[in-house]
């Protein structure tokens, strides 16, 4: 410290000195920024952390995209997309049933997911009395913590049966006698695309819920106690002035709980069937891309071209979700955004 | 005027359907865990390893030692990181390009689906470094783990140091103290309670993570074991054990129970189910714990 000190008297000195006491003031808070060896060091550590964790990032998406190249080149990026076979022997890869399979899970899954979601929000920050609120709330983000396989097994083992015996066959009789894509088109068997859309939904539902639930307490109470002045009801209110206002919120919010059910693979690997083809009822089987990787990839990650292939399908999602991430940053500003993965 | 009474009342009504319904699938999942669970749980169950145990199944130490090993190391490693990360975009970043950039980067690697991460795991980690993982290992998953829960930590760690008020710093710089003693005695102690929270949702998430942990990971009936033994395979020639050997997880014997069913029965796979929504729970419990205390803390 002393030496410190001696160091910045002379500084000072010099400063007075030289050109103007300003250059040596100047200099003086430099020393004082710079001179603390424990803090250069701590700076030191901070901006490694950070350029490490760039860094990492940075390899992961190069690699990924790096390995998935030569599957690109070799079928054409629009090619691997569009096309409708996938065979390793002939070395043809084309997803387009997969990506067909990811997208009707996932709408069913927001078809289902989202009303929910949508009212409970809507009771937590407007209509709960706070007890019944308070004590809501923790159980329902209880839902986001429960691991992906754990429902995975709760719909295999529990529910692909109950919709086997009768969720499959009532939709079948009720809807599915005026619309083809309602019926039971395979009577023997309970997953498909409803099963895994409804534990989807299961999953979502608290990240919709407690994000759309935030923006709408986040809506200032004077908005809403004007709209009380005038008369309106407590349901007015709610769907005059609070929905409007956190529209941009609820959207946000939705797109994480869509993210999420692409992205899934565990769950949905044990429930949709895994059957490659067009599906043509909602309770059919399905192949979404996130289930084509985990089946296959532990027994073709030592062959390059079955590999690349593979890791053509996950470079895709990773672009999906890439380009709804830079979506939603240019929609919410630059908040950053909950963590909505799922396992 | 009627109609919108009415309309009132039904419209409230849906949303208290809307979150009974939210309640009945909590309930339902709860409770069919719990019961399928029941023919497998045991205190028994849950300290013994599945290789002490004669016949296929009917013990998960081995997966609740590897769970706890992978959270607890993924974590650590992470943590430091996360929070030289957040400190630096927080308090040093000058530039508000770089500090996006971060931020972009660290959105898209908590918006990654987790199978990517896994694929990534797989190949890089598991194949491409086996000589210095050692395959399917306890080394390879926790790395892939990294990935994971980095992100989750860093966004915690980011919001805790938000929560110090200006005012105290801008006292602590008033009397003469550095940057980093200002960090140091101000700003860290101060969002130490957030920063702990930030930890244990890291440990949740690697706890809850299947997908990246089932490529990764392996599976192994033993208990882990601290040895070292020679190895040609490995670099050095050595295997530092557990690090470099096969390790068992809670999501893995969920998972085999639906693809080995021949080897580990449906209710052993809900036992360890119903362990690791144990898990969750009192991880929950302990951050509502800690918001409350700092809540009155602060």
């Amino acid at each position: 410290m002393r030496n410190n000190l001696k160091k910045m008297a002379k500084d000072v000195e010099r400063g007075m000195k030289g050109l103007s006491w300003r250059i040596g003031y100047i200099r003086l808070l430099e020393r004082v920024g710079h001179i603390n060896f424990q803090s250069g060091i701590s700076h030191l550590f901070f901006l490694a952390s950070v350029l490490l964790v760039a860094t990492i990032t940075i390899f992961f998406v190069v690699f990924i995209l790096h390995t998935a190249l030569p599957v690109f080149k070799s079928e054409g990026l629009i090619n691997f997309i569009t096309g409708t076979r996938w065979s390793y022997s002939e070395g043809v890869y084309g997803i387009r049933m997969f990506i067909i399979g990811t997208f009707m899970m996932t709408c069913v899954t927001l078809m289902l997911a989202v009303p929910v979601s949508i009212f409970t929000a809507m009771f937590l920050a407007g209509f709960a009395p706070t007890r019944i609120a308070s004590a809501l709330r923790p159980l329902i983000e209880l839902l986001v913590g429960i691991p992906s396989v754990v429902y995975g097994i709760l719909g295999f083992f529990v529910l692909e049966d109950v919709f086997q015996h009768h969720v499959d066959p009532f939709f079948c009789a009720t809807l599915g006698s005026f619309i083809p894509f309602f019926r039971d088109v395979n009577p023997n068997s309970g997953s498909g695309i409803l099963l895994a859309a409804t534990v989807l939904a299961v999953m979502i539902l608290p990240t919709i819920t407690s994000i759309s639930e935030d923006v709408m307490r986040s809506v200032p109470s004077k908005y809403r106690e004007a709209s009380f002045a005038l008369g309106a009801t407590r349901w007015e209110t709610m769907k005059k002035v609070v929905l409007p206002l956190s529209s941009s919120g609820i959207l946000t919010a939705t797109i994480l709980g869509m993210l999420r059910a692409m992205g899934e693979a565990t769950a949905v690997v044990m429930l949709v069937g895994n059957a490659a083809r067009v599906p043509a009822s909602i309770t059919d089987t399905a192949y979404p891309m996130t289930a084509k990787i985990l089946n296959e990839i532990g027994y073709y990650v030592a062959m390059d071209e079955p590999r690349s292939a593979l890791f053509g399908v996950a470079a895709v999602l990773f672009a999906i979700q890439f380009f709804f991430v830079c979506a939603m940053r240019l929609v919410g500003g630059s908040a950053p955004i909950k963590i909505f993965r799922g396992g | 005027m009627n109609y919108r009474k009415l309309e009132e009342r039904i419209c409230i009504m849906m949303t208290w359907a809307a979150a009974a319904v939210a309640l009945l699938a909590l309930t339902i999942i709860l409770g069919t865990i719990t019961w399928e669970a029941l023919p497998s749980l045991s205190i028994y169950f849950m300290v013994t390893p599945e290789s002490d145990v004669p016949g296929l199944g009917g013990g998960v130490a081995n997966a609740i030692a590897g769970t706890f090993l992978l959270a607890v190391l993924s974590t650590a490693i992470a943590a430091p990181l996360a929070l030289g990360t957040a400190i630096y975009l927080k308090r040093y970043a000058k530039s508000g390009a770089f500090v996006n950039a971060m931020n972009f980067l660290l959105d898209v690697l908590a918006g990654t689906p987790s199978i990517v991460l896994g694929v990534f795991g797989l190949f890089f980690l598991v194949f491409y470094m086996k000589h210095i993982t050692g395959g399917f290992s306890l080394f390879a998953a926790t790395l892939a783990l990294v990935l994971v829960v980095l992100p989750v930590i860093e966004r915690a760690m980011e919001t805790a140091i938000d929560s110090v008020p200006a005012e105290i710093e801008e006292g602590s710089y008033a009397l003469g103290a550095t940057k980093w003693d200002t960090l140091r005695h101000i700003t860290i102690p101060y969002a130490s309670v957030g920063m702990l929270t930030g930890i244990i949702l890291g440990i949740g998430s690697a706890v809850e993570q299947s997908a990246v942990v089932l490529l990764t990971a392996g599976y192994t009936q033993f208990l882990p074991e601290f040895r070292i033994l020679p190895s040609e395979e490995l670099i050095f020639g050595i295997e530092i054990r557990p690090l470099q050997d096969l390790v068992a997880a809670l999501p893995i014997t969920v998972f085999r129970s639906f693809s080995q069913p021949h080897l580990t029965p449906a209710s052993d796979g809900f036992g360890a189910a119903f362990v690791l929504v144990l898990i969750i729970i009192l991880l929950n419990a302990t951050i509502r714990i800690l918001i409350r205390w700092r809540g009155q803390v602060g």
